[in-house]
């Protein structure tokens, strides 16, 4: 416990109100910021010398084949649900795994975490959902992207009150897509650390921590990061394939919508 | 309200765990018959695991939210 505090202030270590006891919510926050600075900046060091060609020179092997192997996970995973023109969309997949795994790794260490905060989560979710309407808008047009919420084309008789409808439920589950994404990284990361807490409570013995019973919990965890962040981008890539799957009618070879659910 | 919120989420876990036992055990299966298959059943399968969590998830919430009220 004391090593877990120790660590987030040695985060917080550009706060100026330090030398409380424990680090305050707000010194917190600002580890927290600058941890993800860190992240990024090596991420992006990385992704950008790999650009210039300097993996064979500078990188051993095993980083530069352990970024292109995540690399062609994603792209089977973008060709496979989205179709042969998924390969546009695999830098946002690619780029939604990172920060979600990343950030999913932070909870490992400390019971904080990006993802573990109800916010960040909700912002990932609209920009994944409002990209897909952009996406959606830009290959069928914006009538015909809304048109796609009203259903099929009925006689006009059936269609004065049953489209309307089509339409509102559409919009509606539309817009649970946000809260079903952020909602599930949201409780599955946070309710992680709130098991361990819990769990940790097991092996307290008044004052003493005997044995710290949660923290065996890490294999699960382990798990479950990797497993949200793909989650994450599985349904991101499903919600981009119903959207875009209505324009390509000039090529229609069965090579798309196999992988992906029924509609 | 506060000692029956634990047993709501014990029996949430209950529902969520068969329901998650009936996928695991769908895939299994299918793994089996049609190796070849595996990635797609893969796929379809933590689909289906994120939509069956999810509502486990909403009823945690609502009981750490009578939890702590």
């Amino acid at each position: 416990m004391n090593l877990i505090t120790g660590f987030q202030f040695l985060l917080a270590a550009g706060d100026a109100e330090g030398g409380h006891h424990e680090a305050s919510p707000m010194a917190q926050f600002y580890g927290l910021m600058v941890l993800i600075a860190i992240v990024a900046l090596v991420t992006f060091l990385f992704l950008g010398s790999a650009k210039k060609g300097l993996n064979t020179k500078f990188f051993s092997k095993t980083t530069t084949k352990l970024l292109e192997q995540l690399y062609v996970f994603i792209e089977g995973l973008a060709i496979g649900i989205i179709g042969p023109h998924g390969k546009k969309y695999i830098p946002m997949m690619m780029t939604f795994w990172l920060v979600i795994f990343v950030s999913n790794l932070v909870a490992l260490l400390i019971h904080a975490s990006p993802t573990s905060d109800i916010a960040f989560n909700l912002g990932m979710a609209l920009i994944a959902v409002g990209y897909v309407q952009y996406e959606g808008m830009r290959s069928n047009g914006v009538v015909g992207h809304f048109s796609h919420f009203a259903g099929p084309k009925l006689p006009i008789a059936m269609a004065v009150f049953i489209t309307p409808m089509i339409f509102l439920i559409e919009i509606v589950s539309e817009t649970m897509k946000n809260v079903s994404l952020s909602l599930r990284l949201y409780g599955n990361i946070f309710g992680g650390g709130e098991a361990v807490v819990a769990m940790n409570k097991l092996g307290y013995n008044g004052d003493t921590f005997l044995l710290p019973v949660g923290d065996f919990l890490f294999p699960i965890k382990l798990l479950t990061c990797v497993v949200q962040a793909l989650i994450f981008c599985l349904l991101f890539a499903v919600y981009l394939s119903l959207v875009t799957h209505h324009h390509e009618e000039g090529h229609d070879h069965e090579s798309h919508g196999e992988a992906a659910p029924a509609h | 309200m506060l000692e029956q919120a634990p047993l709501a989420l014990g029996l949430a876990a209950f529902g969520c765990a068969i329901g998650l036992g009936l996928i695991g055990f769908g895939a299994m299966n299918g793994m089996a018959r049609q190796p070849e298959a595996i990635g797609k059943l893969q796929t379809a399968m933590l689909i289906a695991l994120a939509f069956v969590e999810l509502v486990f998830l909403l009823t945690v919430f609502v009981g750490l939210g009578s939890l702590k009220a």
